[in-house]
């Protein structure tokens, strides 16, 4: 763990001091913030701070005065694990790549840069979590890079967590009331958690509804990584209800450039080559049906091969789009690796499944 | 330079200039062939080095941060190893399979054989010599920028 | 220094290689060089902290790191910090604790401290005998030590001072349009310039494969 130098030629990203010692007083930062979060809130709850239970010592302090006021240790002890818990996850990491990997959560371990001791052809990302899926009829299931679910659980928790809030508060009001006392501040105070709370179920309503009516796309492959100058087949499974206008099957390469652009940290994303492998029209979809159809991809020779760097990638993908008759065009892209192509003419590669071949 | 300058010491180094020969004139190399260079350095007195590094690396070039991958590291130090490395030295190296050279877009990939030259004064000097791994195609141009 | 075997003019002048703050010469609104010897004695005798101001993509970082190259150069103890979130304030202010009274702290990206953060470690300097040297994108509290303002000229400046010059693919129009279309943004307008030369050689090579 290097020290802190002050003095000394800067050299290379002319970081002064350590990360490790940044990363250190970060973590005492947050450490702090949660220390007080239970110092606050053990203060409350022993009733040193007056916020208590003992109405009749205390006339003013009211039960929902007291729920609000664990809000702030509680906010303060979510601030403060939180904090430690990234700096945990992102020791020894730089800025750009912690970046890149919080973006993608589930796939970026397998499209991290090589690490020392791996057998992949080096500056190639590894397909770990590409391969770690069987099909039920090809090889492998693909897995979609930016899994809708994830919002939908986030939306949903939401929804319920400040619903939840909100009932207790409206219950107690409404005891208030019934009991005779009108507290108008706490009424004040409902308004907009009832305008917010409506608004999270709202919202979390319809996404369930568009993600149902449009329903989950899967991806399988004859097998993987792929190699230049090579075919594989592909299955296409789309649920759903209703007609969707259109469905098309894209085999892409998108260029990837992170770079610091004063004290921001930007990216920049190009497609460089896109083929459409196929396309459907008019696709009735019944619910509980999925539409299954199979396809070949082909992968030309002499192409570059999937590449990943600290701030710079080469990334193959299979992107799903569709346009349902009666909502939002959706799109779902599933990565790939290409290795690159055999140097030894000797080498074959591994014909598609005897058992899954495409069928035109 | 002359004598009176070496002995006050107010010796000014040259720019050096590197030629370097590989074995293939048109410097296109496959995947895990070998590669082979001879160079010589001109313009800097043999002792006035205090160091020589060779190696065979990667960079990107772009519009991202630079990234690099180093191959073959070799540095040459003592009195009797700098002789193998100034005024002339030999790089021989397996090459690896990857990562080819590339002409993307907003990402290239490029190889060289980068030759470091420590002085005594402190100073030091790059020399960068180009070569391809794969002959890829170039990338044929921008199809949609993503936001 | 670098030399390369191959034609300097093979390469896209306008990547990150040639254009990243520090590859470049700090230049003034004419494309003049910025005389820095006069910034750095003011800063070195009135002992104060100050600040580079002016818009996005105007040269600040660059300057920035000029200047403590120069007052590294002068001997004085420099420290060079990155902001990018306002929880950077705790490393800024753990190396304020650790610099010694009359150095220099180059702090890159100042605003994002926010301004109660800024208001602590302007303090915490302060009290320990320590200089500041930020950039910011408006004049505040610290004294302006210099303004970056961007023209049209100073982007041709820039572009003439690539490898090759820039080109010959490149002409002034297309600098012209590229500061016009990066509304002043110097960065951002390199960038540009770098999608135009891209395309054109790609054409070209095209056109004679």
């Amino acid at each position: 763990m290097r020290l802190p130098r002050f003095f000394g030629k800067k050299r290379g990203h002319r970081r002064t001091g350590s990360q490790a010692w940044g990363s250190i007083g970060e973590a005492v930062f947050y450490a702090a913030l949660g220390g007080a979060g239970l110092g606050f809130a053990g203060l409350l709850l022993t009733g040193s701070l007056g916020v208590g239970a003992d109405e009749k010592a205390l006339p003013w302090a009211r039960w929902w005065l007291w729920l609000f006021s664990m809000l702030i240790p509680g906010a303060l002890l979510a601030f403060g694990i939180a904090g430690l818990v990234r700096i945990v996850r992102g020791w020894g990491k730089s800025e750009e790549r912690q970046a890149a990997v919080e973006g993608l959560a589930n796939l970026l371990g397998s499209m991290a840069p090589p690490e020392d001791g791996d057998r992949r052809p080096p500056g190639v990302p590894a397909c770990d979590d590409l391969v770690n899926s069987p099909g039920t009829i090809l090889r492998y299931r693909l897995p979609i890079e930016s899994p809708e679910s994830w919002t939908l659980v986030g939306m949903g928790l939401f929804a319920v967590l400040w619903n939840a809030v909100l009932v207790v508060l409206a219950v107690g009001a409404g005891l208030d009331l019934l009991s005779g006392r009108v507290e108008w501040v706490l009424l004040a105070v409902i308004v907009p958690f009832l305008i917010v709370g409506v608004a999270g179920v709202a919202l979390f309503v319809r996404r369930l509804f568009l993600t149902t009516a449009v329903g989950t796309t899967q991806l399988e492959i004859s097998d993987h990584p792929l190699l230049p100058g090579n075919s594989y087949g592909v299955l296409l499974a789309q649920g759903g209800s209703g007609t969707f206008e259109s469905i098309a099957l894209t085999l892409e390469v998108e260029e990837m450039a992170s770079f610091r652009q004063g004290t921001d940290t930007r990216t920049e994303r190009v497609i460089v080559w896109r083929e459409v492998v196929k396309g459907w029209s008019g696709v009735q979809i019944t619910p509980g049906v999925r539409f299954e159809t199979h396809a070949t991809i082909t992968i030309p020779d002499g192409v570059m091969h999937s590449f990943a760097s600290e701030h710079n990638a080469v990334r193959w993908r299979i992107v799903v789009s569709g346009r349902p008759e009666r909502w939002a065009a959706f799109t779902r892209v599933f990565p790939l690796v290409v290795h690159p192509a055999v140097s030894d003419p000797q080498a074959k590669v591994r014909p598609l499944d005897t058992a899954a071949e495409v069928l035109p | 330079m002359t004598a009176n300058d070496r002995a006050n010491g107010t010796v000014r180094q040259a720019m050096p200039r590197v030629s370097m020969q590989f074995d293939r004139a048109v410097r296109i190399y496959a995947p895990e062939q070998e590669l082979a260079a001879r160079y010589d350095v001109e313009g800097v007195l043999c002792d006035t080095v205090r160091a020589v590094e060779q190696s065979v690396l990667w960079y990107t070039e772009g519009k991202g941060e630079e990234d690099l991958g180093v191959h073959h590291f070799r540095r040459f130090e003592a009195a009797a190893e700098r002789a193998e490395a100034v005024p002339s030295g030999t790089v021989t190296v397996r090459l690896p399979a990857s990562p080819l050279s590339y002409e993307g877009v907003i990402v290239k990939i490029r190889w060289c054989v980068r030759l470091r030259l420590f002085f005594a004064t402190g100073r030091d000097f790059v020399s960068e010599h180009m070569f391809d791994l794969g002959h890829l195609a170039p990338a044929r141009g921008l199809v949609e920028r993503l936001v | 220094m670098i030399t390369s075997a191959r034609d300097p003019s093979v390469g896209n002048p306008f990547c990150t290689r040639h254009v990243r703050p520090g590859r470049l010469l700090s230049l003034d609104a004419t494309g003049r060089p910025v005389d820095l010897a006069p910034l750095v004695s003011k800063l070195a005798a009135a002992g104060i902290s100050a600040a580079v101001v002016g818009p996005h993509g105007s040269g600040k970082t660059t300057l920035l790191g000029h200047l403590a190259d120069a007052l590294e150069a002068r001997c004085e103890r420099v420290i060079r910090m990155r902001v990018g979130r306002a929880r950077d304030a705790v490393k800024l202010l753990g190396a304020v604790a650790g610099a010694r009274p009359g150095g220099i702290i180059c702090v890159d990206g100042w605003e994002r401290l926010g301004v109660a953060w800024a208001f602590v470690v302007r303090q915490s300097a302060s009290a320990a005998g320590v200089r500041l040297l930020v950039t910011a994108h408006r004049a505040g509290p610290l004294p302006t030590l210099w303004e970056c303002t961007t023209t049209p000229a100073l982007l041709e400046a820039i572009v003439a001072s690539l490898p090759g010059g820039g080109c010959g693919s490149i002409q002034e129009a297309d600098v012209q349009e590229a500061f016009r279309a990066a509304s002043g943004d110097i960065r951002e307008a390199l960038f540009l310039l770098y999608d135009t030369f891209e395309a054109r050689a790609r054409t070209a090579r095209q056109a004679s494969a």
